[in-house]
């Protein structure tokens, strides 16, 4: 290769686009291209708003967990359920969670963009008409839903792929379907612990059984309330959590005494409210989650006698306990409780009661357990020992100390008979974005290229078209 | 591009790699030169390039300003303001032919920034009735009408910031064969990303393109694996954790704005301005060596916090080459700035200010005149100041310059625009320790000034990373770049405030770290009961719980079936221990001499005894670029990996082939 040879005149011609799959979630949003193995972007679902020179703003992205703003309240898009509550705001939220990292703004009117040698009379003096460009004009889209979505919210969700990005090719694919794809199986009966709901999902040949879909409210959230209840039944004293956005400085005390600690003032009418608080209280719960909270592993619940006859939770109390740093310094090991946070999620009894708790107690039919049996007894019996042999784990809050162990053991006690497999990947990312990488891989597989609901059929038959195909 | 050629790199030190690995049958390009290569790398207010890799890597060779003006045809660029003179006479030096570029060994302020001047309109006003010519001249100093397509890491002007690149290039005119390596903004999104390789590959026809993330570049340079990298540019931070080379894009602080340099000069300027001050001046003031930061809870030296500006309009003295020169008008581009580098002395010899020095601060003074005699000269002068280190004196000043056009019948009849450099000395009180303070008015956020915007930032960052065990080492990891971190103390300021607002108390950390779990604990079989001396007695007396906890710290748990034991091994998100337990900046290597140094720029009066009382400062030199552009050291490591050392294995560069095949959205699996 002689450098004072001129390169040859071969230029890339071709037209590759690769697909955008975007799987909204309860408490975070992911985005990214088709056949990439993790979301390039990941925002919080949450936003902030808040008042600046008599207007009004919004906040999207990590940037609401990180700067404080005047008066600033934290809202959510989507219902406790799952199902999109404000259309307009999902849409600006979603909109944000690709066009931040993937698409940006458009690059705007080809003529312009310094790649085209055009001469200044031929440019076309009207193009300024057609500034307004819509972000999703040249990738296809998928979307992901919860199995329970209702038909109308389906039918809202491609209007705004169709209509407000103008997204030349949609489809929308359940997350379970997409969980199970991600662990290789196209049939399975996937467990998946989120923010704001646990559901089990059966999935048989790639498609969901509808009547077996089971959900219930006992997600991270719901973590968090027990958490808070253990905190406020603590001894010797109750625990507050006050977040770092609160606290100027604060200076290293001893294990159990109080925290010595400069706090910081805000102006009444500029502080940030309730919400904002509770969202950054979030963020140290979900550290504790991960340093503190371990799940009972079992066999038994941790009522039960172990079978020395101990009970079990004289046994937790002998293992050694964990310490957690509060962010005003306030530290203390967590022994026994650690464990009853999440004991509810198997055993609706152990709950903790906390009457300020913005969710009830839960119910026995809430729990994992039951929510599996509940899944099976909807399927076709032959299929049952299957699906147990398939058991998927997903979703962010499965990823508890101990989870799947306790789950395995909950499952082989209530189905002595099939063989119960258990299997939850390894990799961090690949249990939290579950849902994305099966919309990954679904998306870049040269067979998906019939199932995209075109937009020439989507302005044939209307936004119906998602109930026929998107099944 | 199949071709093999028989050429074989000349650098001998290496030829036993690349002979090595060409005989691998995957090898389809040819080898690179370290001379072809082509960098990079644009910032929102500089652009740093170079052609060819030196022997020993320096900072960048050539600094263009991140600007172009409009030509005179619509969508095109030019890079410096060309003016249209008309006149009468003729003139032949009305149009300077002096390259734009500020050459390395010329340049001395630190981002090389130009000096802002007046704008001198007698030139266009001059439109007489006789007979005119037009000449079109191209005024070096001026930035008015300048577009910057970069702002805070954004591209918001394509066709000019292509007009850029193209610049660039066509002014370092690279051959054919030459590969080029672009550090991008971590701000740039994938379509932006596709847009730069595609003008890359048609535009400069490069025959293989490298996309590489600041931060990683940073991590190059620093020759680190996993480092969390703070870069403090102009009107931005951008905070990364970077794991085992790997970007972790979730979490990622990017461009944080408010807590750039520029926020900075803001602060400077609410808390002068009312004294007078122009933003320029305390742009000056910022980058003067009497600034500094002080870390949280540091007295400030004095009681009074007012300043006065020292002096006095008549002191002003005059000691650019305005008599006798006439020559090239002074562009802020050809060393302007004093006291940095030697040849810039003889300017001002002779020429002492005795007004500035009878007012203002003598010490400072003398100091810059004279760096040589510094210390005998001053403990002369000034017996009982001299030894206070800057940060406990109440009041120092600094020197300012500025360019203002030459007035009067010599520069009215010649026409060019000539400019004369003016000093003088101005003294600050306390303001300089405040640059960091929160703002007053800051309608959008309660801030509290920007280190801690940053830390709460950099702590986001850390607790984003999703392998938790990496956490500890990321804090322990810092990595500081940016033009903006050159304040004198604004490292160790950042560090004091992690400290105070995140670091973990001992007593609950230092028993948390993983201990060994072959201690002593019932084993699950059920058949022995846990003998009363290994339980957990949380009322029993004069034990220390955490000492307990420690050495219990078992994770294998009683009662615990074994399932299948990968499953517990291959995750563990939970269970570790909380971070951060301390936290610490990396250490540039020390190989890269050039880099050693962190220079604070604009740094006439050098404080005495900075230098010996404060070892955190890190021998404070002037002049020349430290380790602010370790981005740019990164680059240059990383370009010789991955076009010279191994030759597209590691997949580091995309070639003209895979674009011809795959298209610009190849580079998602190339980008660094």
């Amino acid at each position: 290769m002689n450098p004072s040879n001129p390169p040859q005149a071969a230029e890339y011609g071709g037209d590759e686009v690769s697909a955008i799959v975007l799987d909204p979630g309860y408490s975070t949003t992911r985005a990214g291209f088709a056949g990439e193995d993790a979301p390039k972007s990941l925002i919080p679902t949450y936003y902030g708003k808040y008042n600046a020179d008599g207007q009004e703003k919004l906040v999207f992205g990590d940037d609401i967990f990180v700067t404080p703003r005047p008066g600033l309240s934290i809202y959510n898009p989507i219902g406790k359920d799952g199902i999109v509550e404000d259309w307009d705001m999902a849409e600006k939220v979603w909109e944000h969670s690709f066009i931040s990292r993937l698409t940006g703004t458009r690059a705007g009117n080809p003529f312009q963009n310094g790649l085209n040698d055009v001469s200044a009379d031929e440019l076309p003096t009207e193009m300024e008409v057609e500034s307004e460009e819509k972000p999703l004009s040249d990738s296809p889209l998928l979307m992901t839903e919860p199995g329970w979505n209702p038909a109308k919210a389906r039918e809202k969700t491609i209007e705004i792929a169709m209509e407000k990005w103008d997204t030349p090719a949609f489809y929308l694919a359940r997350t379970g379907v997409l969980a199970a794809f991600a662990s290789g199986k196209a049939s399975a009966l996937v467990i998946d612990i989120g923010a704001s709901n646990i559901s089990v999902t059966p999935i048989h040949d790639g498609m969901i059984l509808k009547r077996g879909v089971q959900h219930s409210p006992l997600g991270g959230d719901y973590i968090s309330s027990q958490i808070k209840a253990i905190f406020k039944a603590n001894s010797p004293q109750p625990i507050t959590i006050t977040p770092h956005y609160l606290i100027s400085s604060k200076s290293a005390v001893e294990a159990g005494q109080p925290p010595q600690v400069k706090y910081k003032t805000f102006p009444a009418d500029k502080a940030p409210d309730a919400s904002y608080r509770a969202l950054l209280e979030e963020r140290t719960l979900s550290e504790f989650k991960e340093c503190v909270v371990q799940v009972w592993p079992g066999p038994t619940r941790l009522s039960a006698p172990s079978p020395t006859g101990v009970s079990n939770e004289d046994m937790a109390r002998t293992t050694p306990g964990r310490p957690f740093e509060f962010p005003d310094g306030y530290n203390q090991v967590f022994g026994v409780d650690r464990f009853r946070a999440v004991e509810s999620l198997f055993d609706a009894k152990a709950a903790i009661p906390d009457p300020d708790s913005a969710f009830p107690p839960p119910t026995p039919a809430q729990t994992i357990p039951e929510l599996v049996k509940a899944s099976l007894a909807g399927v076709d019996v032959d299929l049952r020992p299957h699906l147990l042999a398939n058991v998927v784990v997903t979703g962010g809050s499965s990823l508890l100390y101990g989870f799947t162990d306790r789950l395995n053991h909950e499952l082989m006690q209530m189905f002595p008979g099939p063989r119960v497999r258990v299997t939850a990947p390894g990799n961090t990312s690949e249990r939290r974005f579950g849902s994305w990488i099966g919309g990954s891989i679904l998306a870049s597989l040269g067979t998906f290229h019939q199932m995209w609901i075109s937009k020439k059929e989507y302005e044939e038959h209307g936004p119906n078209i998602v109930e026929k195909r998107c099944k | 591009m199949g071709r093999k050629s028989n050429q074989r790199k000349s650098s001998g030190a290496r030829s036993h790699h690349s002979s090595q690995r060409s005989s691998l049958p995957l090898i389809t390009m040819p080898p690179f030169k370290d001379e072809h290569i082509l960098l990079i790398a644009p910032g929102s207010q500089m652009t740093l390039a170079q052609l060819g890799l030196p022997e020993t890597f320096t900072p960048a060779r050539f600094r263009f300003p991140t600007r172009m003006f409009p030509a005179e045809k619509k969508g095109e660029y030019e890079p410096y303001r060309v003016l249209e003179r008309r006149q009468e006479v003729k003139v032949n030096n009305g149009t300077d032919t002096k390259p734009d570029v500020e050459m390395k060994d010329a340049e001395s302020a630190a981002d090389g920034t130009t000096v802002k001047t007046d704008e001198n309109t007698q030139n266009n006003d001059e439109s007489t009735k006789t007979i005119e010519e037009v000449f079109y001249e191209e005024d070096l100093a001026s930035d008015e009408g300048a577009i910057y397509p970069i702002e805070n890491g954004r591209i918001v002007d394509w066709p000019c910031f292509f007009a850029l690149l193209t610049h660039i290039h066509n002014t370092l005119s690279p051959p054919f064969h030459t590969p080029i390596m672009l550090v991008g903004q971590p701000v740039w999104s994938a379509r932006d990303r596709e847009a730069i390789t595609q003008f890359v590959f048609e535009k400069f026809k490069a025959p293989a393109f490298s996309l590489m993330d600041s931060a990683l570049a940073a991590c190059y340079g620093y020759g680190t694996p996993t480092a969390t990298v703070v870069d403090v540019g102009k009107g931005k931070v951008d905070v990364t954790a970077v794991t085992d080379f790997a970007v972790n894009e979730h979490g990622r602080g990017i461009a944080l704005e408010g807590c750039g340099g520029d926020a900075m000069t803001d602060r400077l300027v609410e808390l002068l301005g009312p004294k007078g001050f122009t933003r320029e001046m305390c742009e000056q003031l910022k980058r003067s060596n009497i600034t500094e930061i002080l870390p949280p809870g540091t007295p400030l030296p004095g009681s009074s916090a007012t300043a006065r500006q020292g002096a006095n309009p008549a002191a002003v003295a005059s000691t650019g080459g305005s008599e006798g020169d006439e020559s090239a008008p002074r562009g802020p581009g050809d060393g302007t700035q004093t006291g940095i580098e030697g040849d810039n002395g003889d300017d001002d010899e002779g020429v002492l200010d005795v007004a500035a020095i009878v007012s203002g601060n003598p010490t400072e003074y003398l100091a810059n005149v004279e760096k040589e005699k510094t210390t005998t000269k001053k403990g002369a002068a000034d017996p009982k100041g001299t030894r206070l280190p800057n940060s406990k004196k109440e009041k120092a000043s600094f020197q300012f310059e500025e360019f203002v056009p030459v007035e009067g019948e010599k520069a009215a009849a010649h026409g060019a625009r000539q400019y004369t450099r003016r000093t003088r000395d101005i003294e600050v009180s306390v303001e300089r320790f405040l640059l960091t303070s929160p703002r007053s008015k800051v309608g959008n956020r309660l801030t509290s000034g920007i280190l801690e915007d940053i830390a709460t930032q950099i702590h986001h960052t850390i607790l984003a990373v999703p392998d938790a065990t990496k956490r500890s080492e990321l804090w322990d990891s810092l990595i500081i770049v940016g033009c903006g971190s050159k304040v004198k103390g604004f490292t160790q300021a950042l560090l004091a405030v992690i400290t105070q607002k995140f670091i973990l108390s001992p007593s609950g950390t230092i028993f948390t770290s993983e201990i060994p779990s072959n201690f002593t604990t019932p084993l699950p079989t059920g058949a022995n009961t846990p003998a009363p001396g290994q339980m957990y007695h949380p009322s029993a007396a004069g034990v220390n719980p955490l000492l307990v906890a420690a050495t219990h710290n078992n994770p294998g748990m009683p009662g615990t079936p074994s399932m299948d034991p990968g499953m517990l091994s291959h995750y563990r998100s939970t269970g570790h221990s909380q971070t951060p337990t301390s936290v610490k900046t990396l250490k540039l290597p020390e190989y890269f001499p050039d880099f050693k140094d962190q220079g604070n720029s604009n740094a006439p009066g050098a404080s005495g005894g900075s230098a010996g009382g404060n070892p955190g400062a890190s021998g404070t030199s002037q002049g020349g670029h430290g380790i602010e552009e370790a981005i740019f050291l990164g680059a240059q490591m990383a370009a010789k990996v991955f076009f010279v050392i191994d030759q597209g294995l590691s997949k580091g560069y995309m070639s003209r082939v895979e674009y011809n095949e795959s298209g610009p959205s190849a580079i998602h699996e190339y980008i660094l």
